[in-house]
């Protein structure tokens, strides 16, 4: 169970790179992260989260090409498996379930 | 090139990242950080750099670091384990070898810790002050006493140098009124130390304020600065601004102006409250008074002062000041730097605000002294890794032949002696940690571990010693045990081992050290005891002091009445200043032949029955009497050393008087005394001149009990003081404690040679325990064929300590001349002390024999008596 389970940076970073599909690499990453959810991502805690998921085979990468700004290293681009897809939607799912659960008065908010 | 520099990523940290990242994730994540890098280049090229430092420290994380295990060669890791194994098993397997291994380090280091703390306090003294104040001080070259430096100055000298010199920037001066009784709410108080100082005080030293303002307090003359802890005490509240109280029963009013924190242990002015210079008088007057001596004064000094040009000018000063010619004949005026206050004012006199003075030679003995003795226990460290090696020939010799190289080797045995000396700095710290409050309660100090912790680069200094040591003396024995040869271990036979001249020169060291400690400490004691037993001329038991104040002082008279009514109580007499304190010295003057000489004898105003309270034995003419009228205020006692000194023939019925009396109304000197010793024995004894002024004063009151029944005697003296006085509580000391306190600090200085002398002897015999192990080890065979050809047992224990016994020899004849110089130059600093009796050196190196005899005969006793056969047949 624990094996498959996503945290929630592990969740987002895996659907960033679903969203940036065939140009997801480190700083690709790291700035849409960032630009979409307003907050610093380290390279160090991202490299971290994309080396666990990877272990855990809900992503696969591949080097890439190798440009000179790089200092002449390849680039490693993320791919999200089959495996890393039934991980999120079962995440999506058990939260579609939380949410079908909420009684309609739990979030009625009005001062009486 | 450069241009092509500056784009390029700090290249220490990529090759930080390189080290420790992962080789799988290296490359891409290099390559992320350079093309980040860029981009942010193009903003801001500094923080470019800072920032990508940042990505990098934040990378060194465990997803990202290699593993060591599994990235390393593999078998360098089981090897390293295995070392790790080995190490343990060896060191449980030899217990009292590593034990003493551990623990003689371990006692080398925690005197390095012990020492390096007190030398630290010690050192710390006067640190929060600025650095360029300087204490005002005095050489006095009075006519008919000893020449003395005094850390005493006028009270008009502050504020007229600080205008005439402009080099000095600032003054303030610190008159020391003692013990103050202060009235607050119908209540009195006694306050300890009452200080009176110039507004300036607060910017010559910088003491924490925690309320009020210290811009120029205290300004007005009645406003006053208090310490928190006093503030607690006398208002129950730390914010005692504005509070007022009154002071000996004058009316005015005081207030206080600032509560200031606690002054700190590590000073040399120690105080409870600040008072206004001007309480005595208006500035005026204050600032005109020269002649006497009377209070402290510090400057703050320009930084580009020229100490030695300022103090050329002072002459002409003293001249314009004192409007006197020949003022210089007498005062020289000199500057100590304040660091110079705390550790080197050994030589200076009427020293009254030097808090815990030291004397800074000691710092340096002391610093040499814990070099030492961590160097010889990092030999024995060295020594004993390397006799226990040699047990382990057979373990280097299997290695070898299933394939260690001679570099693996060599790694195992340094890591096991670091991992040993990372063991010994745990043990010493803890040693440390238990030996440190007794050691505190013994030296009078307040030293803590937490220094360490306040400066963490001591840490590291600590950790860095420790490993130092464990690397340095790891050497040897790895160099040794890698090298040794697998047939020759493996078939069994022995090394040739040769007697290594560094070995015998680490013990001679090693016991010099231990010997010349022993004499020190024999030394120390003798003295000690000589001064403790010493005939001072006077009978000091059973003699109590009580403090007299301005109530205890009317009824002087009748109390004395009282109290000699008292089956209890011997006498009863009074004193202007306290016995084993240096008496003030004041001016005076007698007429010799038919010219009239001026001089400075030390003076002492008393009560008639002085003399016969203290049992002072006259070698001339007559005591004060009560029934002479002329024996109140016109007639003198003086002491052997004055008459010598004056060169008075004689001297009963010599006129003489106090400077101030005109020359047409002189006393007459009416008896001589043996020179006792009212000064401590540090000093030899000064002339002295005793008169009676039955209007003045007394500091004390000095009332002799009956030494069979004090309890009595200071229930009685309470009843007599209760009835005459109510508003001062009955403060007394016996004076043989306050002379036992006058030697305090050389009875410290006693202890601390004492533990030493002890370490340095444990050290040094666990050393010795190692180096006669492998010595007998060497020699066994050789034991077991002389025991089977008809040795006997004394024989072969003489055979065997022969070479030990030479060498403790040699030691002795080190330490011999370096202990006798640096003995007769502590003694020095007694006027009264013992000569050194060579038997004291006999005794240490006949100790220090003994237990090096004592410490091989363990291993000697053992391998004589062992059975030869188990010794021979093992080949």
């Amino acid at each position: 169970m624990k094996e498959n389970s996503l945290g929630e940076f592990e969740e987002i970073v895996m659907l960033t790179v679903a969203v940036l599909y065939e140009n997801a690499y480190g700083i690709s990453i790291k700035a849409e992260i960032e630009s979409r959810l307003k907050r610093r991502v380290s390279v160090g805690a991202m490299r971290t989260a994309l080396n666990r998921l990877e272990k855990k085979g809900f992503l696969e990468s591949e080097f890439g090409e190798a440009t000179a700004i790089r200092g002449g290293k390849r680039k490693r681009y993320f791919k999200v498996t089959p495996l890393g897809k039934r991980a999120l939607d079962q995440v999506m799912d058990t939260r579609r379930q939380l949410w079908e659960a909420i009684p309609s008065v739990a979030f009625d908010f009005k001062f009486s | 090139m450069k241009k092509n520099s500056l784009i390029v990523p700090p290249s220490l940290a990529t090759r930080f990242l390189r080290w420790f990242c992962h080789a799988d994730l290296l490359e891409d994540i290099e390559g992320d950080l350079s093309e980040l890098f860029c981009a942010r280049l193009e903003s801001n090229k500094a923080s470019a750099k800072i920032r990508y430092w940042m990505d990098v420290v934040l990378l060194f994380r465990p997803g990202i670091i290699k593993n060591l295990i599994e990235t390393q060669d593999s078998t360098n890791y089981a090897m390293v384990k295995n070392y790790l194994i080995s190490a343990w098993r060896n060191l449980v397997k030899y217990k009292s070898f590593s034990v003493i291994n551990i623990f003689s380090l371990a006692i080398g280091l925690a005197t390095c810790f012990v020492i390096f703390l007190f030398v630290h306090d010690e050192l710390s003294f006067d640190a929060i002050h600025k650095e360029n104040i300087y204490r005002l001080c005095e050489i006095q070259n009075f006519e008919g006493t000893d020449t003395q430096k005094v850390a005493l100055s006028m009270v008009g000298m502050g504020p007229t140098m600080a205008d005439d010199f402009p080099e000095i920037e600032g003054f303030t001066r610190y008159w020391g009124f003692g013990e103050q009784r202060i009235v607050m709410d119908g209540r009195h108080e006694i306050v300890d130390q009452v200080v009176a100082v110039d507004s300036t005080f607060f910017d010559v030293f910088d003491f924490e304020l925690l309320h009020g303002v210290l811009s120029d307090q205290p300004s007005g003359p009645y406003d006053v600065v208090v310490t928190e802890k006093l503030a607690r005490r006398l208002f129950k509240d730390s914010n005692a601004v504005g509070k007022t109280f009154t002071m000996n029963d004058r009316d005015e009013i005081m207030m206080v102006r600032g509560v200031i924190a606690d002054v700190p242990e590590n000073s040399h002015l120690q105080f409870d409250m600040l008072v206004s210079i001007y309480v005595v008088g208006e500035p005026e007057d204050v600032n005109s008074r020269f002649g006497s001596n009377n209070l402290v004064t510090y400057f703050i000094l320009n930084e580009q002062t020229n100490l030695s040009n300022l103090e050329e000018k002072f002459p002409d000063y003293l001249i314009r000041v004192t409007e006197n010619e020949d003022i210089n004949d007498i005062y020289t005026l000199f500057l100590q730097p304040l660091q110079d206050v705390h550790l080197a004012s050994t030589d200076i006199q009427h020293d009254y605000h030097n808090h815990r003075k030291f004397n800074g030679l000691y710092i340096d003995v002391f610093i040499l002294v814990g070099i030492l003795i961590l160097v010889i226990a990092s030999v024995n460290f060295t020594n004993l890794t390397t006799a226990r090696a040699s047990y382990r020939s057979k373990e280097v010799g299997v290695r070898k032949s299933i394939g260690a190289a001679k570099k693996q080797l060599f790694q195992q045995f340094l890591i096991e002696s670091v991992l040993l000396s990372l063991l010994a700095l745990l043990v010493a710290v803890l040693l440390t940690m238990v030996a440190l409050p007794s050691l505190n309660d013994l030296i009078d100090r307040e030293l803590t571990l937490l220094t360490f912790i306040d400066n963490p680069m001591f840490i590291i200094y600590g950790l860095g010693l420790s490993l130092l040591v464990g690397l340095i003396a790891g050497l040897y024995p790895s160099v040794r045990l890698s090298s040794f040869n697998t047939i020759i271990v493996l078939k069994g036979l022995r090394l040739e081992e040769k007697k290594s001249l560094f070995q015998s020169a680490l013990v001679v060291v090693q016991f010099s050290l231990a010997l010349g400690m022993i004499v020190c400490t024999l030394i120390v004691l003798q003295q000690l005891t000589f001064i403790s037993k010493k005939d001072v001329g006077f009978d000091k038991d059973h003699l109590m002091l009580v403090s007299m104040n301005s109530e205890s002082q009317d009824h002087y008279r009748e109390m004395k009445t009282e109290l000699l009514k008292k089956a209890s109580i011997l006498g009863v007499t009074g004193s202007g200043q306290r016995l084993g304190n240096n008496f003030h010295q004041w001016g005076a003057k007698l007429k010799k032949d038919t010219a009239m000489i001026s001089f400075t004898p030390s003076n002492v105003h008393v009560d008639f029955d002085y003399l016969e309270v203290h049992n002072i034995e006259l070698i001339e003419g007559r005591s004060f009497d009560e029934q002479y009228t002329e024996d109140d205020g016109l007639s003198f006692i003086v002491n052997k050393a004055l008459v010598e000194e004056l060169g008075l023939e004689d001297p009963v019925g010599v006129k003489m008087a106090h400077s101030w009396y005109p020359d047409d109304s002189l006393g007459t000197i009416i008896g001589v005394t043996e020179n006792f010793n009212f000064n401590s024995l540090h000093h030899k004894v000064n002339t002295l001149s005793l008169v009676v002024h039955s209007d003045w004063w007394y500091d004390e009151m000095i009332v002799k009990l009956n030494g069979e029944n004090l309890e009595q005697g200071i229930e009685d003296v309470e009843e007599v003081y209760g009835q005459f006085v109510e508003r001062y509580p009955l403060k007394f000391e016996f004076l043989d404690d306050h002379f036992n306190e006058m030697y305090e600090s050389d009875k410290k200085l006693g202890y601390v040679i004492t533990i030493i002398a002890v370490l340095a002897i444990i050290v040094g015999s666990m050393g010795l325990f190692g180096l006669s192990s492998i010595a007998v080890r060497r020699r066994i065979k050789e034991i077991g064929i002389r025991k089977v050809m008809g040795a006997s047992f004394n024989q072969l224990l003489k055979l065997m300590s022969k070479d030990f016994a030479l060498l403790i020899v040699i030691s002795f004849l080190v330490a011999t001349p370096i202990t006798y110089f640096f003995m007769l130059n502590w003694l020095d600093n007694f006027a009264f002390r013992i000569g050194i009796n060579p038997f004291v050196f006999l005794a240490g190196g006949v100790t220090a024999f003994l237990i090096a005899m004592f410490t091989i005969s363990f291993h000697v006793i053992r391998a004589v008596s062992a059975n030869p056969v188990q010794a021979l047949r093992d080949e």
